[in-house]
This record gives structure tokens, C-alpha cells and sequence, in this order.
């Protein structure tokens, strides 16, 4: 038999491959405050150097005290959050009342864990409040480990916006003396971590090409106790209209008035 | 892994109001063992520039005592101490002329110019790549293996004129909270105000 009939054409061997996966940019943070907290994200999705769209979201108000962002390959982080609200539904459905966080976030660890061998290629940080009212965030891998936290960042901008956070938030690297006390970290007042969360999201802006366009912080807030008032300092009480906060959309019930709202900047745009 | 990353090790400087700082981790390693806890990576030039050389130890020794040769060449010949800015470009020659073969490092320069110079006493910063491409940077450049942490933290930090207290302490927790983050640098830093 000649030589050239063993090889299986005359270019040689041919190899086809599908990748499942790619990234899509940006970042997301948490913070969260005795009573309240912060999920942000930006707005910008990418695919290599090429911007997709300026406006896609990817924090989500999943309850009145939990809200989801996700960071990764946007497609499954689509499929994800489907998936976690319709889960959420069934549940509200069965008992009558929405899911608490701690339980949202033991969900989430297995539904992501339920794909080990074909994740979702998404990080995902929860955030809101837990059966307290306290502040609360929990951070994911990919496949479902999971931690509470009081901050969390993850993302494209991941290794420029934790260490801050380390600095601002939880006070590392500094000292309590007795002219100055040291806060703990997580008590920080719900305007002080606004201004926080914009001043991380415009240092990554300035130093990463995947972070621009425009900047989502949800506020999750506990409401006043049956039957009083606010009190002053609370973050119930903070002014978020001046803010120019609005109601946030989305999640499977019914919204108590300013329990969840979103306040929308601009980032640069190159 | 690439070889920047093989020894760990990391380099900040910033510009203040009539000062400047350079400061740098004190690790040495090989890959994830740590060597050292006392090498520092930032030499003197002059009394008034310094250079960090962060990236592949080996590199930075050949690196260090080649620029003290050219300064010491340079010196006799010109009969005064080089100037930050004229030791950037010296910098940048060296690097240039190993192209296709480089030193695996990327320096950071800091200095103060000499009073009797066109312009004296101006604070003076400047980062290059492996192989000498320059960035004068009128605020902080970051290099080594926790840069994108630098840029991070320097970023949100640092402000405008600050005052020689004020710049150590900025300089200090921007490097501090690198650090921590990065497990190719720490194990002690030193800072040097100018």
C-alpha cells in the first residue's frame, strides 16, 4: 500500500474544538454596615478589547434583603440568576415568606456546586441582611465555596479593589492609639461606604480597561421595628434620595418602600 | 510560571510636595520557599537617587553594579553627580541594549535633582519595563509581582502635595496593604524619604 494512503488526508490530521467559556470584564463589590449594605457593580461587559454594551447589569435584587452580583462569563451568570430566582419563587410558594440570606446562600453554594465537572463561570457575591437586620455578605467560587464576610470584592479589578478594602474598611495595617480609637470593621455609616464604594470603582477605572462605563450600588436597608419610627443615624433614616438613589427592580416579591434601592453613576467611558 | 515572578518582590515610589519616597518588600524567595527576609532591592545612586530593581534577583545584582559603574564612569568624566532624570535615560539605554535578550527587571527610579541644577530640588519618579521603555509618572509608579495591588491602593491613597510625613505614611500603607495580598512579597519593607 503507498505511503500516502495511511494518512488520513493530505493536510494531515485535523482537530476541531468548541470552547464553552469566556470572560467577560468587569467587577463587583459588597460592604456590608450594622444596618444595611452596599452590593455594587459596574456596567461594562467585554470580550477581549472590545466593549459589548456600556449597560448591562449584574447586580440583581433577588428579596428584600438579598441582592445578587455576578461577575465572570455573563452567559452563565444569566442562566445562574434564572435559575436562583425561580428557586426563590418555589420557595416563596412553599412557605409564604421570602427565603432568609443564610439559606439563599447555602442554595447558591449548591446549585453551583451541583455543576463541579461544567461550572458556572461565575463569581457571585450575596449580599443584604440577615435574620438580625445586621449587614451581611457572603463570596463564591465558581463551584460553590462559600464564606461571610463584611467585604468582599471580585472581578477583573479583584486584586486592586481588596487590598483597599483591607485598608478602608477593615483597618488593616493601622493601629489604635489613644488619641484615635480604631473603629470595628463593619461600622462604618452607610454614607461614608458610598463614598468608599465610588472612590474603589474610579481608582480601577483609572487602572483597568475592563472597568468603566457606569457604576450600580444597591443599598439594602433594615426597616424601622413594627410599629416605630426610624431613629436618627440609622440608615433608613439616610437621605438616599439626595443621592439620587431610586427603587431597585426585580426579585420574586413584593417591595416594602425603600427596603432595596439603587443609586446609578457615571464612570469614564475609555 | 514566568520568570518576573521567580524571586517575589515588589517596588512603589511616589511624588509629594518638595519630596519623594521609593519603597520596597524585603523577600527574597524561590518560587513559593522564601530565601530571605532582609533583601532589600532599592540601592543609592547618588546621595539624592535611588533605584529599586525588582523582578529576577540574579538580574538586579548584575543590573546594580553595572549602573555603578556607568555612574562612577559618569562622574569622572562630567565631574558632577548624574541627575535623576539623566539616570532614567541611562537606565533606560542599558535595558534597551540587551532587546532580544533582556534583564529580567523592572527598575523604579527616585531622586531629588541637585540644588545647583535648571530646576533644583525637584522630586523626581520614573518606572521602566524589562527592556526601557520609560513611564514619568507625575504621581507614584508601582513594579514588581503585587503591582496590580499598588496600582489598587495607590490609586485610592494618594493625593497631591503631600508633606515628607504625610507621603511616608501614604507610601507606607499603599506598600502594607499590597503585601498583604500578594504571596510573592512581604516579609518586612523598607521605606526611604527624600
Amino acid at each position: 500500500m503507498p505511503s500516502s494512503a495511511m494518512a488520513p488526508n493530505a493536510h494531515g490530521i485535523q482537530q476541531r474544538s468548541f470552547n464553552p467559556y469566556t470572560e467577560n470584564g468587569g467587577s463587583i463589590m459588597a460592604i456590608a454596615g450594622t444596618d444595611f449594605c452596599v452590593i455594587a457593580g459596574d456596567t461594562r461587559q467585554s470580550e477581549g478589547y472590545q466593549i459589548q454594551t456600556r449597560y448591562k447589569p449584574k447586580v440583581f435584587r433577588l428579596t428584600d434583603r438579598a441582592t445578587l452580583a455576578t461577575n465572570g462569563f455573563a452567559a452563565d451568570a444569566e442562566a445562574l440568576v434564572s435559575r436562583i430566582k425561580q428557586r426563590l419563587e418555589m420557595y416563596r410558594h412553599a412557605h409564604g415568606s421570602s427565603m432568609p440570606i443564610a439559606g439563599i446562600a447555602r442554595m447558591i453554594s449548591t446549585i453551583l456546586y451541583g455543576k463541579r465537572f461544567f461550572p458556572y463561570y461565575v463569581y457571585n457575591i450575596l449580599g443584604g441582611l440577615d435574620e438580625q437586620g445586621k449587614g451581611a455578605v457572603y463570596s463564591f467560587d465558581p463551584v460553590g465555596s462559600y464564606e461571610r464576610e463584611f467585604c468582599r470584592a471580585a472581578g477583573a479589578a479583584q486584586s486592586l479593589l481588596q487590598p483597599f478594602l483591607d485598608s478602608q474598611v477593615m483597618f488593616k495595617n493601622q493601629l489604635s492609639t489613644p488619641q484615635r480609637k480604631l473603629p470595628e470593621p463593619g461600622t462604618m455609616k452607610l454614607d461614608e461606604v458610598l463614598k468608599l464604594v465610588m472612590d474603589s470603582f474610579t481608582g480601577a477605572t483609572e487602572r483597568h480597561i475592563e472597568v468603566g462605563d457606569g457604576l450600580e450600588m444597591f443599598v439594602v436597608r433594615t426597616p424601622p421595628a413594627e410599629g416605630q419610627t426610624s431613629q436618627a443615624g440609622s440608615a433608613i433614616s439616610t437621605d438616599l434620595q439626595a443621592w439620587g438613589a431610586v427603587e431597585a427592580l426585580g426579585g420574586e416579591d413584593e417591595q416594602e418602600e425603600q427596603a432595596v434601592v439603587v443609586i446609578r453613576r457615571e464612570l469614564k467611558k475609555d | 510560571m514566568s520568570i518576573m515572578e521567580y524571586n517575589g518582590g515588589s517596588v512603589v515610589a511616589m511624588r509629594g510636595k518638595n519630596c519623594v519616597a521609593i519603597a520596597s518588600d524585603l523577600r527574597l524567595g524561590n518560587q513559593a520557599l522564601t530565601v530571605a527576609c532582609n533583601f532589600d532591592k532599592v540601592f543609592p545612586i547618588t546621595e539624592r537617587v535611588f533605584i529599586g530593581l525588582p523582578g529576577l534577583a540574579s538580574d538586579l545584582t548584575t543590573l546594580r553594579e553595572k549602573f555603578r559603574y556607568r555612574v562612577n564612569m559618569y562622574k569622572m568624566k562630567e565631574e558632577r553627580d548624574i541627575q535623576p532624570e539623566t539616570f532614567a535615560h541611562l537606565v533606560s539605554s542599558t535595558l534597551y541594549e540587551k532587546r532580544f535578550g533582556p534583564y529580567f527587571v523592572e527598575p523604579v527610579i527616585a531622586g531629588l535633582s541637585s540644588p545647583d541644577a535648571p530646576e533644583p530640588n525637584e522630586p523626581f519618579i520614573a518606572a521602566s519595563d524589562l527592556i526601557g521603555c520609560l513611564n514619568f509618572a507625575k504621581d507614584f509608579v508601582v513594579s514588581g509581582t503585587a503591582s496590580d495591588k499598588l496600582f489598587g491602593m495607590a490609586e485610592g491613597l494618594w493625593e497631591e502635595d503631600l508633606g515628607p510625613d504625610e507621603l511616608f505614611e501614604t507610601i507606607s500603607q499603599t506598600l502594607l496593604g499590597a503585601l498583604e495580598r500578594d504571596a510573592l512579597s512581604g516579609w518586612g519593607a523598607v521605606v526611604r524619604v527624600m
